[in-house]
């Protein structure tokens, strides 16, 4: 007991100031290690390779990352481009079925009599001038749409179109090539030749610009599409 | 046998406290200074081991090695000589010599005790 009595201060008293320096120089060497200007010279160069090689990679990534925002940009450009396309094929098809408004150059056939003309007359007029690669044909200021039906009213006593009468002086509006449309009906024994015999003389003019109306839509039921679910 | 112990508990407490800032350039110096602490406390306790302790000679050894390994390490600087080197050296040989005196010490106490407990004492004091 005696002997750790004697011993006991003094180990004490160093211990507490070893643990203060240990402590002290602990914190020191971690300042220290932190510290860039007191750093070894080959670990600076160890150091800066490595940053540099990180800078390197980096580098390659963002252009790896900035070839990727291109290519999305590119996608995102050819989705726009789809969906004007789409949107230019919908409207081309919308004009092609009557269902908006359209204007172009064509001819007008003005037949003033009503006396001899049938409705089939008026029939063979339309096909030869779809034959003639109209691309758009109103008569009377009403479209003639694939579910046109013309047909002679006896009720009426009158020529009807999709349900609406005929009136005369009636004017059949084409639009297209107004040359090739006009010598289409000017053909020989063609049907301005067969309406001449019923001594009906249609008044066919050229026009630089004609308008044509819209039609309504058709009502779509049962109709389905073949791939349509 | 506790207080040593928390003796360096609290100076490691009290060192974390204070905040005292050594310039880098004597972060060195301090380096040497501890491994002098070092080396002076583990004499200390092989002599506490060795029965040939002396309260003063520790408690001189312990600053006075601290501050002269500081000044050499200095000093050595000064003139260009890699004095610093040599008082890690030194007092690095010496530590592991003190270490292992001191496990030579503790083991031999063991096995002093074991043979004692066993009523066997033809291997008292061998190293």
């Amino acid at each position: 007991m005696d002997n750790v009595k004697k011993w006991r201060i003094p180990v004490f008293i160093t211990f507490l100031l070893l643990g203060f320096l240990l402590s002290v120089q602990f914190r020191t060497q971690q300042i220290f290690l932190s510290d860039l200007s007191l750093q070894k010279t080959d670990d600076l160069v160890l150091m800066l390779k490595k940053l540099h090689d990180k800078r390197a990679e980096l580098t390659k990534e963002l252009s790896e990352l900035e070839k990727q925002q291109h290519t999305f940009n590119a996608d995102a450009n050819a989705g726009e481009t789809l969906i004007k396309g789409l949107r230019q094929d919908y409207q081309r098809q919308q004009i092609a079925l009557g269902l908006l408004p359209v204007q172009g150059p064509g001819i007008t056939i003005t037949i003033n009599t009503d006396s001899s003309v049938v409705y089939l007359d008026l029939v063979d007029i339309i096909n030869e001038l779809w034959a003639s690669q109209a691309e758009a044909i109103a008569v009377n200021d009403q479209r003639v749409t694939p579910w046109t039906y013309i047909f002679w009213s006896k009720q009426n006593l009158s020529l009807m179109m999709n349900g609406v009468e005929i009136t005369f002086p009636c004017t059949i509006k084409a639009i297209g090539n107004p040359d090739q449309l006009e010598s289409g009906l000017r053909l020989l024994g063609g049907v301005l030749d067969h309406l001449a015999v019923y001594k009906v003389y249609p008044v066919i003019k050229r026009h630089q610009n004609l308008e044509l109306p819209a039609a309504s839509p058709p009502e779509i039921r049962y109709l389905k599409g073949e791939n349509n679910d | 046998m506790w207080l040593p112990l928390l003796g360096l508990l609290i100076g490691i407490v009290i060192g974390s406290a204070l905040y005292i800032p050594i310039p880098g350039a004597f972060a060195k110096y301090l380096s040497v200074a501890v491994l002098a602490s070092l080396d002076s406390v583990f004499g200390g306790l092989k002599s506490i081991l060795e029965d040939n302790f002396d309260g003063t000679i520790l408690l001189t050894g312990f600053f006075t090695n601290a501050l002269l390994a500081a000044l050499l390490a200095y000093l050595g600087d000064r003139l260009g000589v890699d004095l610093y080197l040599a008082a890690v050296f030194a007092f690095g040989v010496r530590l592991f010599q003190n270490l292992a005196i001191i496990r030579r010490e503790v083991l031999a106490g063991w096995l002093k005790k074991r043979y004692l407990a066993a009523a066997r004492e033809d291997k008292n004091g061998q190293c």
